[in-house]
C-alpha cells in the first residue's frame, strides 16, 4: 500500500488578481485523520477543490491515491469521496435513489451495492428514511445522507468540507466510529476542513492554514506544545487586589466573575506575579494550551465566526426562494 | 468491464432525468394540454378555412385537411417545448450543486452529458408521442412502421434541440431569465416553420412570392425547424414541401452539430 495519500507540490492559485493559495505544501499519510483548520476565506475550499479535480491549480502539481490530479482526473476520482461544504443532493429524489445514482455512477454492481447502500444508510440512521423525498428532510439529515453517499463507493481518501455543521453530538460520535474503523482496517485517509476547533482536537496532524499559506503543520499535542502558552487564572481576594493587578501587568484579561487570565509562558513574568500577588489571591490555576490560544498566536486572530451557521441556513433558504 | 461500468453511470444519469421528470407534474399537464389546445382549439377552428374547394381549385391547397396538416407540426411544438425546456434541468444542477456530484465522479465528461441529453431526449419524444395518441381525433391513420419511422425521427430531432437547450442553459444564469428568453425562441420558430400555413398555396414560385412577402418566405426557408416538421409530416401525411433528404439531413445535423457544441460549452465549464 501506498504510504502518502496525498502530496501537495508547490500548489497555487488565483481568483483573479487575489492570491487564494500561496505555494501550499503538505503530505498525508495513508490512513491518517487530517485536519486543514482555518477561518473562513483562508483558501481550504480550493485546496479541497483542487484535490478532487474540480478546480485546476494555477501552479504546482497535487497527487491524490497515487493519481495527478490534472494529468490523470479519472483516476484520483475513482479513489475520493467528497462531502461539500453545501448541499449536492437532489431533493427531488429519494435517499435511496440519491445513493443509487452514485453507486451506479461510480460503476458499482447491483449485489455489492444494494448491500452498501443499506449499510451506509444505517451507519447515518437514515433507515427509516430510505424512500422519503430529499426535499422533506431537515439540513442534519442531508448532511448524514452526503456523508453515508460520499462513503458508498468505499473511496481510499474521504473529503470533509465543513463535514460535521449541523450535526448533532450523537450522531457526530457515531460517524467518526465508524470513520476511525475504516481508517484501521482499510486504510481510509479522512482530510477534514473546518473552522471549528472541536472537530480538530482528534485528527492525526492539525494543518493550519490562513491566508493561502500554512502557518503550521503537526499533531495537535505537538502545536500546542510548540505554539500554545499557558494561561494562569486567578482569582483576588477583593477588588482593590483586582486593580492593583491590572495597573501592575497590563496583559492581565478580566473574564467573567472576579477572576483575571494572565499569559504565563516560561518567561519569569509569572513568578515575579506570584512572588507580589500571591498573598492577595483566592484562588490560582494553571490552564494548559488549547488549539484555540495555538491558532490566536500564530495567527493573531480569533478563529470562531459563530455567526456562521446561521448565515449558511439564511443563504440556503435564500436559494429555493425561501420556499422549503 | 471498464465499459460496463460507464454503461451503469449512463443508465443513472438517464433515469434520474426520467424520475425527475415523472415528479414533475406541471411539465406533465403542459405535454397533454398544448396538443389538446393546438388541435382541438385551433385545429378545429381553421379547420373548414383550409379547405381547395372554397376557390373551386383542387390543386390550390394541399389535399389535407388542416387538422391532418397541423398534426406533425403539434409534435413537433411539444417536443419543442419540452426539450428546450429542459434546459432549466442544467441550470438546476448547476444552481443547486448537484453538478459537483456528477463532476467529481470517474465519469467521463462527455458521458455525463450524453447522459443528460438522452434523458431530456426521451422526455421529449415522450411528449411528442402523446400527441399520437390524438392521431385517429385527427383523422391521421398510420401503419406500426409510420408510427417507429416517425417516432425514431422525433427523438433524433428531440436530441438535437435538447443539446441547443444545454447550450441556451450555459448561456443563461438564472431561471426567470430562462423562462423568457424559451418563449421567445420556441414560438417565433413555431410560427415561421411553415407549421400552421403551407409554405406554398400558389401553383408556381412567382405565384408563392407574391401570396406571402419575400421576407417571411425567406424566415420559413432559413428556419430548420422548418425541414423537421416537413420530414415528420412527409412520413405521418405523405405531404412533403421540400425533398424529404432536406428534413432528414437537417435533423440529424442539428443533433450533431448542437451536441457537439453543448459538449464544448460543457467540456470547458
Amino acid at each position: 500500500m501506498n504510504e502518502t495519500a496525498i502530496t501537495v507540490h508547490d500548489v497555487t492559485a488565483h481568483y483573479g488578481s487575489k492570491k487564494a493559495l500561496d505555494q501550499v505544501n503538505l503530505t498525508v499519510p495513508t490512513g491518517a485523520h487530517f485536519a486543514l483548520l482555518g477561518p473562513n476565506g483562508a483558501g481550504k475550499t480550493t485546496l479541497v477543490n483542487i484535490l478532487c479535480t474540480l478546480r485546476r491549480p494555477d501552479g504546482g502539481t497535487a497527487v491524490v491515491a497515487g493519481a495527478d490530479v490534472i494529468a490523470r482526473p479519472t483516476q484520483a476520482r475513482r479513489s475520493i469521496g467528497v462531502v461539500f461544504q453545501d448541499s449536492s443532493l437532489d431533493d427531488r429524489l429519494t435517499a435511496w435513489e440519491n445513493l443509487e445514482f452514485h453507486g451506479l455512477v461510480y460503476g458499482m454492481a447491483a449485489k455489492p451495492r444494494r448491500a452498501m447502500i443499506s449499510t451506509v444508510l444505517e451507519l447515518v440512521e437514515l433507515g427509516d428514511w430510505t424512500h422519503e423525498i430529499v426535499r422533506t428532510f431537515s439540513g442534519g439529515m442531508r448532511r448524514r445522507l452526503e456523508i453515508a453517499r460520499a462513503l458508498l463507493h468505499r473511496p481510499k481518501i474521504l473529503f470533509l468540507d465543513e463535514p460535521t455543521v449541523g450535526l448533532d453530538a450523537q450522531t457526530r460520535q457515531r460517524i467518526w466510529q465508524y470513520l476511525d474503523r475504516l481508517r484501521r482496517e482499510s486504510g481510509l485517509t479522512v482530510l477534514t476542513t473546518t473552522h471549528y476547533i472541536e472537530e480538530v482536537e482528534n485528527a492525526d496532524i492539525v494543518c493550519i492554514i490562513d491566508h493561502g499559506r500554512i502557518i503550521a503543520e503537526a499533531p495537535p499535542e505537538q502545536l500546542k506544545k510548540d505554539h500554545g502558552i499557558r494561561w494562569l487564572h486567578v482569582v483576588p481576594q477583593d477588588a482593590t487586589a483586582a486593580e492593583a493587578i491590572v495597573q501592575r501587568f497590563p496583559q492581565a484579561q478580566r473574564l467573567s466573575g472576579t477572576g483575571l487570565a494572565l499569559p504565563a509562558g516560561d518567561d519569569d513574568r509569572t513568578d515575579a506575579f506570584l512572588a507580589e500577588f500571591r498573598d492577595r489571591l483566592s484562588e490560582i490555576r494553571f490552564h494548559p494550551p488549547t488549539l484555540e490560544s495555538v491558532f490566536l498566536s500564530l495567527t493573531g486572530r480569533e478563529l470562531r465566526d459563530r455567526a456562521d451557521g446561521q448565515r449558511d441556513a439564511d443563504r440556503a433558504a435564500g436559494r429555493r426562494g425561501g420556499r422549503r | 468491464m471498464e465499459a460496463m461500468m460507464l454503461l451503469r453511470g449512463l443508465y443513472a444519469i438517464w433515469l434520474r432525468e426520467i424520475t425527475r421528470a415523472t415528479r414533475d407534474r406541471a411539465q406533465l399537464i403542459g405535454g397533454v394540454s398544448r396538443p389538446l389546445i393546438w388541435l382541438l382549439i385551433l385545429g378545429v377552428g381553421l379547420n373548414p378555412y383550409f379547405r381547395g374547394e372554397i376557390y373551386g381549385e383542387v390543386r390550390f391547397v394541399i389535399p389535407y385537411t388542416y387538422l391532418q396538416f397541423l398534426f406533425p407540426a403539434v409534435i413537433v411544438l411539444n417536443i419543442m417545448y419540452t426539450s428546450i425546456q429542459f434546459a432549466v434541468s442544467v441550470i438546476w444542477d448547476r444552481e443547486f450543486g448537484f453538478l459537483r456530484e456528477i463532476l467529481v465522479s470517474p465519469m467521463p465528461r462527455p458521458l455525463i452529458l450524453l447522459g443528460k441529453v438522452l434523458g431530456g431526449s426521451t422526455i421529449a419524444t415522450i411528449h411528442g408521442g402523446l400527441v399520437l395518441i390524438l392521431a385517429r381525433f385527427a383523422d391521421v391513420t398510420l401503419s406500426l412502421q409510420q408510427m417507429f419511422t416517425a417516432l425514431g425521427l422525433m427523438f433524433v430531432l428531440a436530441f438535437g434541440l435538447t443539446s441547443f437547450g444545454v447550450i441556451l442553459a450555459a448561456r443563461v444564469r438564472s431561471f426567470e431569465g430562462f423562462g423568457v428568453f424559451s418563449n421567445t425562441i420556441i414560438l417565433p420558430l413555431y410560427f415561421t416553420s411553415s407549421s400552421v400555413f403551407p409554405l406554398d398555396p400558389a401553383l408556381t414560385r412567382t405565384q408563392m412570392v407574391t401570396a406571402y412577402p419575400e421576407w417571411l418566405v425567406f424566415l420559413v426557408q432559413v428556419n430548420p425547424i422548418t425541414y423537421a416538421v416537413d420530414a415528420l409530416r412527409g412520413v405521418i401525411i405523405g405531404f412533403n414541401q421540400f425533398p424529404p433528404t432536406y428534413g432528414l439531413a437537417v435533423i440529424f445535423g442539428m443533433a450533431a452539430v448542437f451536441f457537439v457544441v453543448a459538449l464544448i460549452d460543457f467540456s470547458r465549464s
